[in-house]
């Protein structure tokens, strides 16, 4: 016997605020990601003014082997081929800047598809991966070729210092009487990109105002790192450097403004993301301090990453809302 | 007798593709992923769990009417143990580096899920001859996995195949892929290809049936015999 289902007349529950007709207010995946591209030129020009024709090749094949990847992907999975929205080529321009500008092609060309295959395909898409995609990529570089991506050793003929890399193995007082101003500049060994710290800030500005990134992650982010190391560098100055050269060495702007803020694997209230910012923030000073890598913000970052659905729980109570126990209905 | 021979082989086909153990029963996963990182620690490796296996399913579609129901997962956990221990012993006799180099996935191979699911699931349910035929098929899938995932590992890896340079003086290994987390991407990304070929040939398959059944519904007449000469046939 044939067991009918009655449909209800409103099968889910919409949420309308207003009445049609409508207006698209133009915020498609198109949009976004030209104008997320749009925040990377002032980085990209510094760097490609300082390392020349090197870190030009480094980002174009980065950007062009993250389209290739998506495009082989999507059209063996025989969806919409949609890399017109320029999400691959972002994906692909933000590994970039975390490599050297002397990376080889093959280690370019490898981390540039794993950003887009164990970043985002082998997630279900564009928006799917719990991690960020150019960080998963850097990760997987970096416990494989550990000496192609040492920023030192692959850049050995310049006259620029890896400034974290001397604070690790060389001590604070080195380092202590770093020019501030040079640092802000960009003239700093670090990845291609993330180093143009001035770049990287005018680029997440540009952001903020459009309002396609809220200042919560990067200010709670920054702020965690210096307070962090505030606290370190006044319990013993010997030891540990100040907080300014700890905000302006390595990724930390970079991953800030750019890395943390990604839309998927960073959580979505106002609360939640200023606990994520906080609590990346003291993952990069605490892993710089205590552990072996000099830079600890890729791999904060991916922790924090792995928070986010717990701390997305955390939202206002409903209007009306009641509290079930249950354990005790 | 035809009929006999054509349902061993049918037993001992299944667990070469369409059941096999760690891709497509996906059991067995722990020494899949651990000893895979070379090719040749998962051959031996696969090559102590088909002595297992067989002799484990051999003994116990002999022995399954005397165990009791109640006790039956500890009666097969002690005849496992046993063989376990018998091939520990003959690999420390006679492969002493591959013993030294699987270490404690020897001794795992007792609660290795494959040799319990089959037993359970099949050797204490059927003859003796088919069970046989069971585990071997299913040992056989597992070493092949087994090897073709610790190849796979072994030549992106370290650059090495069984232990000799494949790949050229420039090449630098990709570290990643002998470490945990390469295990696991490689495991998904064999699934998923085993899954699209499945996918393929079933359609291949389908397809192949469709046109024959067309041609049969279109022609009312039936078809020429095979052995017909091909220029006396009207239509082939």
């Amino acid at each position: 016997m044939a067991n009918y289902i009655l449909k209800p007349f409103i099968s889910e529950p919409k949420l309308t605020v207003a009445c049609p007709p409508y207006w698209h207010c133009n915020k498609t995946v198109t949009t976004i990601m030209r104008d997320f591209l749009l925040a990377l030129i002032p980085a990209a020009v510094m760097a490609s003014a300082q390392f020349g024709f090197a870190a030009a090749r480094v980002m174009a094949l980065a950007g062009a082997i993250a389209v290739l990847t998506e495009a082989l992907c999507l059209k063996i999975m025989a969806r919409d081929v949609s890399v017109d929205d320029y999400s691959a080529l972002l994906t692909g321009l933000l590994f970039a800047f975390l490599l050297s500008p002397s990376a080889p092609w093959w280690l370019v060309t490898v981390g540039s598809s794993l950003s887009v295959l164990l970043g985002r395909v082998f997630f279900g898409g564009l928006g799917g991966s719990p991690l960020c995609a150019p960080l998963v990529a850097w990760a997987v570089c970096k416990i494989s070729w550990p000496r192609a991506m040492d920023v030192d050793l692959s850049m050995l003929d310049s006259e620029l210092v890896y400034p974290l890399g001397q604070l690790k193995y060389l001590g604070p007082e080195v380092v202590s009487h770093v020019n501030h101003i040079n640092l802000l500049l960009g003239k700093q060994l670090g990845g291609l990109g993330s180093a143009q710290i001035i770049g990287i800030v005018l680029g997440g500005l540009y952001l903020i105002l459009r309002k396609h990134i809220r200042p919560h992650i990067p200010l709670a982010f920054l702020a965690g790192m210096y307070i962090t190391a505030w606290i370190h560098f006044l319990i013993d100055p010997t030891q540990y450097a100040g907080p300014i050269f700890h905000l302006l060495a390595g990724s930390a702007v970079y991953g800030a403004f750019f890395l943390a803020t990604d839309y998927a694997s960073s959580p979505v209230g106002h609360i939640p993301m200023i606990l994520f910012g906080l609590i990346a923030g003291v993952l990069v000073i605490i892993i710089r301090a205590y552990s072996v890598h000099p830079d600890g913000v890729p791999f904060a970052i991916l922790l924090a990453n792995l928070l986010t659905p717990l701390l997305d729980r955390i939202r206002p109570k409903p209007f009306g809302g009641q509290k079930i126990d249950l354990l005790h209905p | 007798m035809s009929e006999i021979v054509k349902t061993m082989w049918k037993e001992f086909s299944k667990g070469l593709w369409k059941e096999l153990p760690p891709f497509r029963l996906v059991l067995g996963l722990c020494p899949v992923l651990a000893v895979t990182k070379t090719a040749g620690n998962g051959f031996g490796m696969g090559c102590a769990v088909i002595f297992v296996l067989t002799l484990s399913n051999l003994t116990i579609s002999l022995v399954h009417k005397l165990i009791p129901s109640k006790v039956r997962i500890v009666c097969f956990i002690v005849i496992i143990a046993t063989l376990v221990v018998a091939v520990e012993l003959l690999m420390q006799a006679f492969a002493y580096p591959l013993y030294q180099r699987l270490g404690i996935f020897v001794p795992l191979i007792v609660v290795n899920c494959i040799i319990l699911g089959r037993a359970e699931a099949f050797a204490s349910r059927n003859p003796v001859h088919l069970s046989v035929a069971d585990a071997l098929g299913m040992g056989l899938g597992f070493t092949l996995s087994l090897t073709f995932l610790g190849s796979l590992r072994e030549i992106f890896g370290y650059g090495t195949l069984f232990g000799r340079h494949c790949m050229g003086s420039d090449f630098q290994p990709f570290t990643f892929m002998v470490e945990a987390p390469g295990a696991f991407v490689c495991l998904g990304v064999i699934l998923a290809t085993m899954n699209v070929l499945t996918v393929w040939i079933d359609r291949r398959a389908g397809l192949k049936n469709d046109k024959k059944r067309r041609r049969q519904i279109l022609n009312p007449l039936p078809l020429p015999a095979a052995d017909t000469p091909k220029r006396n046939r009207l239509r082939s």
